[in-house]
């Protein structure tokens, strides 16, 4: 019998997703996973790493910096390295962009704006681990909400992540429709998810494990969930 | 010996916070306010055993400053 596999949900003081993310990993993925306390400084082993949103340690003085201070995260170094993948979710990926293993950073939404709602995303490359059962241009629906997700890299980095295909997902209207009519928070160039160089890293603002029932928030979540069959 | 580190955002990055609090000091009437940028500091206080500078540099880098967005100062009190 092949070995169960594992999926880990690191949890810091603050974080607030942590449920809905376990329940959308059990209903999707049919699979339990475990949480791994911040100050867990030896993961013995995982197959997937999710990083949860909230507000990790009160976003004391800048969203996720101080959630890349603990030992947990240097362990999601480590298995980085490994080429295991790691997701991100809205302070996930704040954390991401703070420990380095995301490009970028995530400063204050530009409308002055705690966003909560709705939103389209367009989906920007089909072919990582992540993403590879969505149709490229693909249009998903969950909801955001964030103060700060304003997406802000250099223009020669951006062009870097663009070249490098990096660009995962960007908010767009409905009909696939990528300007700044659509654009909920200041992101440059409307990006709302990006991963890695190496494609097994992926932080996103958007909160797919909020969209996994019919009546609430629609179930494009579950689509987002069911890509992570084959990695586990 | 107290370390004040200075940080603040880099040229072009938008901070909406201190966008709004021009807007609302323009509301108040003053009319010669062409721009106000806003920062933050930390007064670190360090043992008088040696040169705590290039100590003081890495926290700046590692901690305080995001390098995409901010950068800083640091001068001795």
């Amino acid at each position: 019998m092949a070995k169960e596999k594992k999926i880990s949900i690191i949890i810091f003081p603050g974080s607030n997703c942590d449920r809905d993310l376990f329940v959308a990993v059990e209903k999707c993925l049919g699979i339990k996973p475990e949480y791994i306390w911040h100050n867990c400084s030896h993961i013995k082993t995982t197959d997937m790493i999710l990083i949860p949103g909230g507000f990790s340690f009160g976003d004391y003085l800048r969203a996720g910096i101080i959630a890349t201070k603990s030992p947990a995260i240097k362990e999601v170094i480590r298995f980085c390295k490994k080429g295991v993948p790691i997701i991100g979710i809205c302070n996930g990926f704040q954390i991401l962009t703070e420990c380095g293993l995301l490009d970028g950073a995530l400063i204050k939404n530009s409308n002055q704006l705690f966003k909560c709602e709705k939103i389209n995303l367009k989906v920007m490359n089909n072919e990582t681990v992540f993403t590879k059962n969505f149709k490229l241009s693909e249009v998903i629906s969950m909801p955001i909400a964030h103060s700060q997700g304003n997406y802000f890299v250099k223009p020669d980095d951006l062009k870097k992540i663009e070249d490098n295909d990096q660009i995962i997902f960007k908010y767009s209207s409905i009909f696939g429709d990528v300007s700044e009519k659509y654009n909920p928070n200041g992101s440059v160039s409307n990006i709302a998810g990006i991963s890695n160089k190496k494609k097994n890293v992926m932080g996103l603002m958007p909160h797919p494990e909020r969209a996994i029932e019919n009546f609430y928030n629609g179930n494009d979540g579950i689509k987002f969930f069911e890509n992570l069959k084959d990695l586990i | 010996m107290i370390f004040r580190v200075y940080v603040k955002f880099k040229d072009g990055i938008l901070d909406p916070e201190a966008e709004a609090i021009k807007q609302t000091i323009a509301n108040m009437g003053s009319k010669s306010i062409k721009n106000i940028e806003k920062g933050k500091f930390f007064d670190i206080e360090v043992d008088n055993s040696k040169d705590h500078l290039k100590e003081i540099e890495k926290i700046s880098k590692d901690l305080l400053t995001n390098p995409v967005i901010e950068n800083f100062k640091i001068i001795k009190k």
